[in-house]
């Protein structure tokens, strides 16, 4: 089967009355899973495995991914409107969506967000489509000197993440990475960190930590302050007014498409490397969107690209994700786990004989992500107007209601009491980050990569000795990290010398 | 509470006429219990990945003999032990299954690891899934081709291997210095597919794993096996020598022959489908007989066959002689394989 037949073929399925319906049911399960907070793709996919066995394999695999590519986008929507991620990857919207939400843009942050996750998703399918030829070459460049390096640089971005000060930002970093080493050793099966307890001998999950920092802690807050969850808006904004701001914001998003590309390719080239995750890259997007606005001041008080660039990269992943998957069948996630446990359950092989006999069901996958965020966007719109009522509601009422919401996803992705615990444990920390002004966001960071961190260095030590770096890519790649800290480390202390000139002087950080 | 109490008056009634009649009515009682019932079938793992593939292609089988409905449950956790503590620790009501890693919940018992709250010993088999068929694989882009070219190598052969104390590090530690291979184990990847990719690099030339595993990567011509664990040569494998055929030519087999067969023996658990120790035995007659007839329905073989699942069904009682067996075995083998998991080899 030729690319073109393959296409062809894969886009007449996409659209035929036997999958689209299936599309359409996955696509939406997605975007409701993806806007519970706690529950992501991996839970999306979980669950939709168990309706698979009587379908056709290309209504299969829509109604599969589809479930998956749209979490992002329902998570968005939670991130921009509660303060609480949706799931993992939408942790990086909280800088600017819910600032814009308070400043009564919250139609505007989610309208840029829809559309970005759209385009996002749309560059990392055809760039996957694209790759197709070579898709197995591409895959195996990233070995552990290279992705080692990689995940060192993806950490070097909590330099510019937050409006938290350097060192704080890099205590948290490092305290994140700390976390990290909890568990059960691989390398010297040696326990680390677990005083003794089974349950801390798996290491702390990512679900529950984020959401203990992120959504419990401001529940905590909002508890404490009272009042309604949107702060400096009166009256929820009207049916009418919040049309014209989604407007607005899906307008913004194609006006700042530049941004949206290269915020794609940070997504997708990141998605292509095996165990990194969509969280990290989210967060570098927000950090190149920083780093190369005309106003980097303004991000974390409400700039639409703060919103724009992690949208478009937590997105932009799935096709990234998608090419060792398909490429090997090496699944590079938990969640692509699943997808190959669903591809078994409806037949189908992958590696090259997918490649070679079955192309229509790789573009079926294309097809399904595209069109999956595209029914997700126009569905997520209508949703939009009485979710940001509920953000007028006291919190009184609110609060519980969220709480309930988010200890359930807590517990359900490994159904899992401690789970709750540790999601309560952090939501205590997460306010006291929050209070002393620490960065949550560098601890998570530093939290997810300090794993990939880790191993990835160990592994390249052992196969390619202590010099392992001075190989061509890894080389590029480790000049490239120490020039973009060098240039960090200047910026900040040219902009401390300027603030502390007293013709420009500011208030000091607290 | 009085209808339950009549229920119970009936299994009561029934067992004793069992004892009388033979199965024939007792059967039959066990078969209006589990009619619309829900049975719990705990994975031990998370959702993708082996055990999670056979739960979730044979639940509807085992649906369609019992007449009950089977909800996986994932409960990952400490290696598949987590699991593995639930179905054990179960009410013995014949309601709570599950499937386990048979040979490294041995290996745990035989470690003596924290938090192990099973016996291995005592758990209800329903019957064996699959064997741990090891096998061992070498990249197409190696030098290497056979088992002998390995044997003779001068220079380091690179073995990828998951964590320490994992069983492919254990499959590594164990064959290797008792053929004399040189060779030099890399531990500390993920999983079994980031070895795969590590392979597929030239990062490393050569890893064992299980066949299931292994297969695709086969197909797809990206690595060949050469070795397999089996005494006998596995049907599915008929042109691979299996290591016990390299064993008599050594000059220590005497020694070696012991641990290469405890090791065989635990590869034999391989993953078994458990139930709590206690439940009523003619719910487990039931359930052992709905099992046999779930993993050998002409349409579930058909179905594992065309994705290359290896399939190798034995029978609840002989999985619990299998399970048993394992854990027999002389001191000194017991010490070397009990450091091979610890990882202080």
């Amino acid at each position: 089967m030729t690319i073109i037949e393959g296409m062809t073929s894969g886009f007449l399925q996409s659209v035929s009355l036997g999958v689209i319906p299936y599309l359409a049911v996955g696509s939406i399960f997605g975007l409701v899973i993806g806007i519970i907070p706690g529950l992501g793709g991996h839970f999306a996919m979980a669950m939709a495995v168990t309706f698979l066995y009587t379908m056709e394999p290309g209504a299969g695999i829509a109604f599969l991914l589809g479930a998956h590519a749209t979490v992002a986008q329902g998570g968005g929507l939670t991130a921009i409107l509660f303060s609480t991620p949706g799931t993992g990857q939408n942790a990086a919207t909280l800088l600017d969506g819910p600032p814009m939400r308070d400043n009564g843009r919250a139609g505007v942050a989610v309208g840029a967000a829809m559309a970005s996750c759209f385009l996002g998703a749309t560059f990392g399918a055809i760039v996957l489509a694209c790759l197709i030829p070579f898709l197995r070459d591409v895959v195996l460049v990233f070995g552990p000197p290279e992705i080692f390096v990689l995940a060192f640089l993806a950490l070097t971005f909590v330099a510019v993440l937050g409006k938290e000060d350097l060192i704080r930002s890099l205590i948290a970093a490092l305290a994140g990475m700390l976390l990290a080493m909890i568990g059960l050793d691989n390398v010297t099966n040696t326990e680390r960190f677990t005083m003794g307890s089974m349950s801390l001998s798996d290491g702390l999950s990512l679900v529950p930590v984020i959401l203990g920092l992120f959504a419990v802690a401001e529940m905590f807050e909002l508890w404490a302050k009272g009042g309604a969850l949107a702060r400096g808006v009166d009256k929820p904004l009207s049916a009418r007014e919040t049309q014209k701001q989604i407007f607005e914001g899906i307008g913004l998003a194609f006006k700042n498409w530049w941004l949206v590309v290269r915020c794609s390719a940070i997504g997708t080239g990141m998605g292509l490397i095996p165990g990194l995750g969509s969280a990290p890259a989210a967060f570098v997007a927000y950090g190149h969107a920083k780093q190369t606005s005309k106003s980097p001041e303004t991000f974390g008080k409400g700039n639409v690209e703060g919103v724009i660039g992690p949208e478009a990269s937590n997105d932009a992943v799935e096709g990234g994700a998608l090419a060792s998957t398909i490429a090997f069948g090496i699944p590079g996630s938990s969640s692509m786990a699943i997808l190959l446990s669903g591809l078994f359950i409806l037949g189908l092989e992958t590696g090259p004989r997918m490649l070679n006999q079955n192309l229509d069901i790789v573009f079926i996958m294309i097809f399904t992500i595209i069109i999956g965020n595209l029914i997700g966007t126009l569905v997520g719109m209508f949703l939009v107007n009485p979710m940001s009522r509920a953000t007028s509601i006291k919190s009184e009422f609110m609060v519980p209601v969220l709480m309930a919401i988010i200890i359930t996803g807590a517990y359900a992705t490994d159904r899992s009491m401690f789970d709750i615990g540790v999601t309560i444990f952090f939501g205590i920390i997460g306010l006291i980050m929050k209070i002393l002004n620490y960065s949550r966001s560098a601890l998570l960071i530093g939290f997810v990569l300090g794993f990939a961190v880790e191993k990835n260095l160990y592994l390249a030590l052992l196969l390619k000795g202590p010099f392992f770096f001075m190989q061509p890519l890894p080389l590029a790649l480790t000049i490239f990290t120490i020039g973009f800290l060098a240039y960090n480390v200047v910026m900040i202390i040219r902009h401390r010398r300027s603030a502390a000139s007293p013709l420009t002087a500011r208030k000091p950080n607290s | 509470m009085r209808r339950d109490f009549l229920k119970g008056a009936a299994a009561t009634f029934a067992a004793v006429t069992m004892l009388a009649n033979g199965g024939a009515v007792f059967a039959e009682t066990a078969a209006e219990f589990y009619k619309d019932a829900k049975i719990k079938w705990i994975v031990p793992y998370k959702p993708g990945g082996g055990y999670d593939e056979y739960s979730r292609m044979i639940a509807p089988y085992l649906e369609k003999y019992t007449g009950a409905s089977v909800e996986i449950e994932n409960m990952p956790g400490a290696g598949g032990m987590k699991g593995a503590n639930e179905i054990f620790n179960s009410p013995p009501d014949g309601l709570t299954i599950g499937i386990i890693n048979g040979s490294a919940m041995v290996t745990n018992q035989l470690s003596e690891i924290e938090g192990a709250s099973y016996k291995i010993a005592d758990y209800n088999y329903l019957g064996r899934m699959v064997a741990d068929l090891r096998v061992l694989v070498v990249g197409t882009n190696s030098p290497y081709k056979t088992f002998d070219d390995l044997l003779k190598s001068e220079s380091d052969v690179v073995v990828g291997a998951t964590g320490l104390g994992g069983s492919t590090y254990v499959d590594a530690v164990i064959t290797g210095p008792a053929f004399g291979i040189k060779q030099k184990v890399v531990h500390g990847f993920d999983n079994s597919g980031d070895v795969r990719q590590a392979m597929l690099r030239g990062d490393v030339t050569a890893m064992w794993g299980s066949l299931g595993s292994a297969v695709q990567g086969v197909a797809d011509g990206d690595h060949v096996i050469v070795a397999q664990s089996d005494v006998e040569r596995s049907p599915l494998l008929p042109d691979v020598p299996s290591v016990f055929e390299y064993v008599d030519a050594l000059p220590n087999a005497g020694e070696i022959k012991p641990v290469l067969e405890a090791w065989d023996a635990l590869n034999a658990v391989g993953r078994p489908v458990a139930a709590p120790p206690g439940i009523p035995a003619d719910r487990l007659a039931f359930l052992r007989d709905a099992f046999s007839k779930a993993i050998s329905d002409p349409e579930f073989v058909g179905a594992m066959t065309k994705a290359e699942r290896e399939l190798s069904f034995v029978d609840g009682e002989r999985m619990g002689k299998i399970a048993t067996s394992a854990t027999n075995m002389t001191p000194e083998v017991k010490k070397l394989i009990v450091a091979a998991v610890r990882g202080e080899i």
